[in-house]
């Protein structure tokens, strides 16, 4: 059986002890595992933060690239090697912040990429900046009298920018966290997941109790219907957005299969020289 | 007959004029003609005044001549702009449909009432008057009716056979209308070319072409103006050899994505003009510090912010040079004619992979834009090589991770691409070790920049700036980019004793070959379309004797006129 093992190396987290990352981490070591996933063609791309170090953490091609970018470039890989499998993976502020626009048009293309947020709700690499997913009232170094803006809600723009999947997780439940990334990987299309990821060195107030106490479970709600578009609206807005699990599902069509059947050998695999054509190529101009 | 005129096609923006003058370009080249045309228009789409100079002449040309032989105007407007700019004697032909009476008064000048709009509407339709109007220009030109049918009909042929049957109608009353002056029948009528189907482009279309050639297939970009037509070629293009061109939500993620494409293993590009490679800053500077090649083309316009968007500059030298925070290894290219853009644009992706680092094709309106007859491009120069990449086969087996990041005795590390089974590695924008982790210990810091900074050095011994003219003169003119054609005409028209040159690569610079350059001449003129002789005070950085050199600047938005660098020359020499 492949274990976790396969996908770790030898580099220690810079992490703070308890951050909710560590178990994002492992969360996807245990799903490559039980997927058998070739350590050789995953390809993990990390923006900057506490959690975009995640990519030097595991046993994969890895690229920590820069602060809000993880979702271009990870997209331009997946474009040119489909085989890949390629997760991006950063922060709140990373996805909502600083590369909102690519968050958005990531999902409205729909390439075959999994997206995983690790939401702790601040800039933790920054030591305590407000993030967009902050609540109202927080307060942190640059909002000290507390945060005058609402949140941003991840699942809601989600779901509006056209993600064909999209669930949430928490860090301290891990089997759960792990069966989401397991069927975010093996969904075809864009899959999101918003996983709450608790800073215990810089959010006290989002903590691993406070989710305990405030998350729903959407596993465990039979009236759920997952492929429902306005279910998985009107679920969110129910639940504030405080729950782990999928809330939707649809398969749409990916990027690759709406490119033309010239596109069937991935660009990795062409033949770049073409020089026969040149002939044909130049008679345009003349 | 003649071997050379100036014309301008006059009229309002969004009427037909660019694709009269690119039919008329296409016909004259394909009669083995050398054509240049110039591009006068507006962010506006439709309306304003818009014009299209375009020299013909039976030798290359690379720029317009300063004042026109035929002004052609569809309206008042046409004429009330650009009469000043006719030479003594010239000949302003008007759609019959105005009236310029006031204009008379400029006796030197002749007058020829057509009525383009009226053949056209009479046997097709209003817009076919630029079909008549070609069809004017052919008879006057001397050239048949069949040579400008035949590009006509592939120009419109999807437009449907009734269209294009209008259209040679049109063609024909044309060419049957009376035309009473018989002198001004014979006095543009061009002498014999030789003859050879030769093709016409316009920079960007060569940047493209050469892209494809050279083996690109991933562009990612966002549209701007002058830089867009790059990412149109390929758009069509690029899905017939598997490739993608993908529009993206702005010019961040174009840098972004075409490095993850690259970083795949795919040759990759993307393109734009001042404002966007602002935008594409940092993911330039990921670039040099990952060490991933890369291809961005930057078609000047005029800055600063959103400028001039339509009009012409070199202003983003410094820029460029000095750009990314930090100290990056990064090579620009400087292409100065059609032809160039084409080989540069294969270099580029050679240089690009060799070295491992972004490659900046640095082009500028003027060069990017006008649609000119081009001498045949050789296929044999094309070439394809892709630097250091392992063969994913021959890979030892290792426990650790591959060495990404090696130290070589050339600097260059060997690349593996992400599924290559012994090729995992790490990569950050972070200061890190060989295997890609991140690293901060001094040493290792320093031994990585000079690896970085070192590997690119050797090019500045390179000669990289081209030379013509007369190498014993004691003046030497130096440009980049459309700058080249136009010293070039102006020391072919005039018979000026200066050597110029053309730079080819400004980063690195070519320090050997300029050093050698300030031994052999005593006045080196540095012409550049930017208020603060950027090329120059990068050549200064470098050089001693500042005393040497000189600049001839301009910075109005259009390119120099002959007559401005001529008595700057004339002054110096
Ligand atoms: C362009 C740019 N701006 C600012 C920064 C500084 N910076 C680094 S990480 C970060 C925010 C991190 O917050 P988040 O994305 O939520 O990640 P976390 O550290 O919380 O995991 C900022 C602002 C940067 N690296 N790059
Ligand atoms: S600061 Fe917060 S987010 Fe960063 S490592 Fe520590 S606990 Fe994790
Ligand atoms: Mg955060």
């Amino acid at each position: 059986m492949t274990t976790v093992k396969k996908y770790q190396n030898d580099v220690t987290p810079t992490w703070c002890p308890g951050c909710g990352d560590f178990s994002v981490l492992r969360s996807l070591q245990a799903a490559a595992a039980r997927l058998n996933l070739d350590n050789h063609n995953l390809m993990t791309v990390s923006g900057i933060g506490c959690s975009g170090r995640i990519s030097g953490y595991l046993k994969t091609y890895g690229f920590h690239s820069i602060h809000g970018r993880a979702l271009p470039i990870a997209q331009g890989i997946k474009l040119t090697n489909p085989e890949l499998t390629v997760i991006a993976m950063g922060g709140d502020g990373d996805g909502f912040a600083i590369g909102t626009n690519h968050t958005i048009h990531a999902m409205k293309r729909n390439i075959d990429i999994t997206y995983i947020v690790m939401n702790n709700q601040i800039y933790g690499l920054t030591k305590g900046h407000t993030s967009p997913l902050s609540e109202k009232n927080f307060v942190t170094k640059s909002t000290p009298y507390g945060h005058i803006e609402d949140p941003l809600r991840p699942g809601l723009l989600a779901l509006a920018s056209g993600s064909g999947f999209v669930a949430q997780g928490f860090s301290a439940y891990q089997e759960q966290l792990i069966d989401i990334i397991i069927k975010a990987i093996n969904h075809k299309g864009f899959s999101f997941i918003n996983v709450f990821s608790p800073c215990v060195t810089f959010n006290k107030v989002n903590t691993y109790q406070w989710f305990r106490e405030h998350l729903v479970n959407l596993d465990e709600d039979s009236d759920h219907d997952k492929t429902s578009f306005q279910n998985a609206m009107n679920k969110y807005i129910e639940t504030g957005g405080l729950f782990t699990g999928i809330l939707y599902e649809n398969k749409q069509m990916e990027y690759h299969e709406r490119l033309s059947k010239k596109h069937k050998t991935p660009i990795i695999y062409q033949n770049l020289d073409i020089s026969e054509s040149f002939d044909k190529l130049i008679e345009d101009f003349i | 007959m003649t071997n050379n005129i100036t014309l301008m096609i006059g009229g309002t923006q969004g009427e037909g004029i660019v694709s009269t003058g690119n039919i008329l370009i296409k016909t004259l080249s394909r009669l083995g003609y050398f054509t240049y045309g110039f591009r006068n228009f507006s962010s506006r789409i439709k309306g304003g005044h818009t014009n299209y100079i375009i020299e013909i002449n039976t030798k290359e040309v690379l720029a317009y001549g300063d004042s026109l032989d035929i002004l052609i105007a569809f309206d008042m407007e046409s004429i009330e702009v650009n009469i000043d700019r006719l030479k003594e004697g010239g000949l302003v032909i008007y759609d019959s449909i105005i009236n310029p009476e006031n204009y008379f008064v400029r006796r030197d000048l002749g007058f020829l009432s057509f009525p383009f709009t009226d053949i056209a509407k009479k046997y097709g339709s209003c817009i076919m008057k630029n079909t008549s109007l070609l069809g004017l220009l052919g008879r006057l030109l001397n050239i048949h009716s069949q040579n400008i049918k035949d590009t006509v009909e592939e120009t419109y042929k999807k437009k449907g056979q009734d269209i294009l049957s209008k259209n040679f109608t049109v063609l024909d009353k044309t060419y049957e209308e009376p035309i009473e002056n018989e002198e001004i029948k014979t006095r543009y009528n061009l002498n014999t070319s030789i003859s050879e189907k030769r093709a016409s482009m316009i920079g960007n279309e060569a940047i493209a072409f050469g892209a494809l050639m050279a083996g690109c297939r991933f562009m990612a970009a966002y549209p701007i103006t002058p830089a867009s037509e790059i990412m149109e070629y390929l758009s069509e293009k690029l899905p017939d050899y598997g490739g993608i061109v993908l529009q993206t939500e702005d010019e961040i993620a174009a840098i972004t994505m075409s490095l993850g494409s690259s970083y795949a293993g795919s040759r990759a590009m993307t393109a734009s003009s001042g404002p966007g490679i602002s935008l594409m800053m940092e993911g330039i500077g990921l670039a040099g510090m990952a060490e991933i090649p890369i291809v961005i083309v930057d078609v000047q316009r005029v800055g600063p912010s959103t400028g001039l968007p339509t009009k012409h500059e070199q202003s983003d030298i410094e820029f460029l040079y000095h750009g990314a925070h930090g100290e990056i290894p990064l090579i620009i290219v400087t292409p100065y004619s059609v032809e160039e853009c084409f080989y540069q644009s294969i270099q580029a992706f050679n240089l690009a992979e060799k070295y491992q680092c972004p490659v900046i094709i640095l082009s500028d309106l003027a060069l990017g834009l006008s649609r000119q007859t081009i001498k045949s491009l050789d296929k044999n120069k094309i070439t394809i090589d892709r630097g250091k990449i392992a063969s994913g086969e021959n890979l030892e087996e290792t426990k650790l991770d591959f060495r990404r990041f090696d130290f070589t005795s050339d600097n260059i590390s060997q690349r593996t691409l992400p599924g290559f089974l012994e090729g995992i590695h790490k990569v950050t924008g972070l200061e890190h070790s060989i295997i890609g982790t991140p690293n901060n210990y001094p040493d290792n810091r320093k031994k990585m920049m000079d690896k970085r900074l070192n590997k690119i050095r050797k090019l500045e011994s390179q000669n990289n700036i081209d030379i013509f003219g007369t190498t014993n003169s004691s003046l030497l003119v130096l440009s980049i980019g459309s700058n080249y054609g136009i010293i070039k005409k102006v020391v072919e028209d005039y018979n000026l004793p200066v050597a110029y040159g053309a730079f080819k690569m400004i980063k690195p610079l070519p320090v050997k070959q300029l050093k050698e350059l300030t031994e052999k001449y005593s006045k080196i003129l540095i012409v550049e379309n930017n208020a603060r002789g950027q090329l120059a005070s990068i050549i200064k950085q470098k050089l001693p004797c500042h005393d040497k050199f000189h600049n001839l600047l301009k910075y109005d938005g259009t390119p120099f006129k002959l007559a401005e660098i001529k008595s700057k020359i004339e002054e110096m020499i």
